[in-house]
């Protein structure tokens, strides 16, 4: 029996079109059973990365072993034993979606009763049953993604591989397909390769995470580790202008040795060790030099604050002004 | 896990018909003209023949083979758009992502388009007998037809899928098809050899290989088994095959593999 495990080292892409380095000596492991995140922003190299460890395209340099087995050297054996969802659905429009589970469940050698239990068992799942005789070509976006993962799973696949899954879809289809992707994981063991945009998405599912921005993994850890690795803590502010933002930066700066200061236009950012304490000492300083504080609160980081500060972006934000001690 | 090639083969064969069979725009403006050329030059321009570079043919069994021509190099066009469709939504990646034989993901939209030009062929072919056409070669010079129609539009095929797998991109694929018009009509479309009259079109018309290949048709549909008038459409058949099917398999090579 194979294991579900991944294995990169040294992973680079370079597309000669355009000469755009998308990937970066990326290196990484996962375990079997193990539910591992890939996020990052677009363009970061996530989808490249899939592509490379599903066999669809050749790395530039680097090994990646998937399944046990080289993606070079053996991409049959590795494709037997995966199943990926691309970014994008791949779904002939012209079939039904029962046809389209049989066809696959064809190609995977099964019979035609297996092919038929397979594929009653897998619209279900995905609660497709009643469309299921359905031109998927007239599917709503949300139906042809859960199509999409069902066709994946026909072949009781030991590593799932998804780009973005829940991108486009609605808070309850994407709940669904969480819950799904949890049981599959806790229940079946299977090891998941999941790419999001989402931090929530990440926190929520994921055991270990990996943060990858321009082609780089530039963090990696457990929802947790992450975590800490900022402070345990963040002071958020809110100024009534970006003039009243810098000046409070400079002044926190100065006077409390404050570093890890995040400027986001009319709000300022502050990771500290012990949050409630310093609260009070930005207050005072504050108030000394006559800046007005609109509002200001005590949290604990999110991953959202986590990507903000390593790579100095909030999703879909502009850059911010970040100062590191 | 994963099955033999000729079980792939069957399983995308099958699946590429349905997908043709279910969207019928794609075959039946091609068809629709092939029988245009069959009614209406039949019935326009029969007068013509009474010309004595005819030698006394009937129009229609000398205009059958346009028609022929025209419903292969559709059908084949088939294969292409067929592949063309695949990796625009998606199902090309899916299908490479599956223990899938590489050769199978691609034959599959190939044979479809093949079947596609044979029943094809086949309906004008039985349209043309209910306009009372006459075989001088009898039933096989009929197959003789078949069997030409399916060469050529093997050789069209090969190019409409290499195209198509070499710009993964529907308007191109669709602009390459456009080689049609000249193909056809460039040619001795309506006229025999000896009424051309404009030296270009008369040196166009030597080169270009349909030429041969409504030689080789009319030969059997009108003069009888003339040997060599038929071996000529054979020749340029297999000169094209070799063309057009190594263009193909380099660019299935280069769609299928991971550069
Ligand atoms: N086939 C290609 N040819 C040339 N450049 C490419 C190709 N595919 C991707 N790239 C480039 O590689 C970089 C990484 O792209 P990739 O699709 O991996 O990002 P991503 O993280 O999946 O982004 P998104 O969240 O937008 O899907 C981008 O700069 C992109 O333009
Ligand atoms: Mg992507």
């Amino acid at each position: 029996m194979v294991k579900g495990t991944i294995e990169v080292e040294h992973l680079t892409k370079t597309f000669k079109k355009g000469n755009v380095q998308a990937v970066k000596d990326v290196s990484f492991n996962v375990k079997e059973g193990e539910f591992f995140a890939f996020l990052g922003p677009n363009g970061a190299g996530k989808s490249t990365t899939v592509q490379i460890l599903t066999t669809l395209i050749n790395a530039s340099s680097g090994k990646v072993e998937v399944a046990e087995q080289d993606v070079i050297q053996h991409p049959h054996e590795v494709r037997k034993h995966i199943g990926v969802a691309l970014q994008e659905t791949g779904i002939d429009p012209s079939l039904t979606g029962r046809e389209m589970l049989k066809l696959q469940c064809g190609i995977f050698g099964f019979n035609k009763e297996e092919a038929s239990k397979r594929t009653n068992e897998l619209l279900e799942v995905v609660q497709l049953t009643e469309s299921a005789d359905r031109i998927c070509g007239n599917y709503s976006g949300g139906m042809r993604r859960r199509l999409d993962l069902a066709l994946t799973l026909v072949n009781k696949p030991k590593i799932l591989f998804l780009d973005e899954p829940t991108t486009g879809l609605d808070p309850s289809n994407r709940k669904s397909i969480w819950e799904y992707l949890e049981r599959l994981n806790k229940e079946e063991g299977t090891t998941i390769f999941l790419t999001t945009q989402y931090l929530e998405e990440a926190d929520f599912l994921a055991d270990r995470i990996a943060i990858i921005d321009g082609g780089k993994i530039v963090a990696e850890g457990t929802p947790p580790e992450l975590k800490s690795q900022i402070g345990n803590d963040l002071i958020t502010m809110d100024f009534t202008s970006e003039k009243e933002t810098k000046q409070a930066m400079e002044i926190l700066n100065e006077e409390l040795e404050a570093t890890d200061l995040v400027n986001k236009g009319q709000q300022l950012v502050m990771y500290v060790q012990d949050g409630t304490k310093r609260l009070m000492e930005v207050v005072r300083v504050l108030d000394q030099h006559s800046i007005p504080i609109q509002s200001i609160n005590v949290d604990s980081p999110t991953l959202d604050d986590i990507f903000l500060k390593i790579t100095g972006e909030g999703i879909g934000e502009q850059k911010g002004e970040v100062k590191h001690g | 896990m994963g099955n033999g090639l000729i079980k792939d083969i069957w399983l995308l064969s099958k699946r590429s018909v349905q997908t043709t069979l279910r969207s019928p725009f794609s075959f039946i403006p091609n068809l629709l003209i092939s029988m245009f050329f069959l009614v209406v030059y039949e019935s326009g321009l029969s007068g013509i023949s009474q010309l004595p570079a005819f030698d006394g043919a009937d129009y229609l069994a000398f205009i059958l083979p346009v028609s022929v021509v025209s419903a292969a190099i559709g059908g084949a066009g088939g294969a292409g758009q067929g592949i063309v469709k695949d990796i625009e939504n998606g199902f090309f990646s899916r299908l490479l992502l599956t223990p899938a034989s590489r050769l199978s993901i691609v034959l599959g939209p190939i044979i479809a388009g093949m079947l596609q030009l044979f029943v094809q062929t086949l309906l004008i072919i039985m349209v043309a007998f209910f306009m009372g056409l006459n075989v001088e070669t009898g039933f096989f010079g009929i197959i003789i037809v078949l069997l030409i129609a399916i060469g050529w539009g093997l050789a069209f095929a090969g190019y409409s899928a290499g195209v198509a797998l070499k710009t993964k991109n529907a308007q191109a694929a669709q602009a390459g098809t456009l080689i049609f018009f000249p193909l056809i009509f460039l040619s001795t479309t309506f006229v025999p050899y000896e009424l051309i009259e404009a030296t270009w079109l008369k040196v166009a018309a030597t080169i270009n290989p349909t030429t041969y290949i409504f030689q080789s048709m009319r030969t059997v549909l009108i003069d009888g088994w003339q040997w060599w008038e038929i071996a000529q459409g054979f020749i340029a058949i297999a000169i094209a095959c070799t063309i057009t099917i190594t263009f193909a398999t380099v660019s299935a090579k280069k769609a299928v593999s991971r550069g």
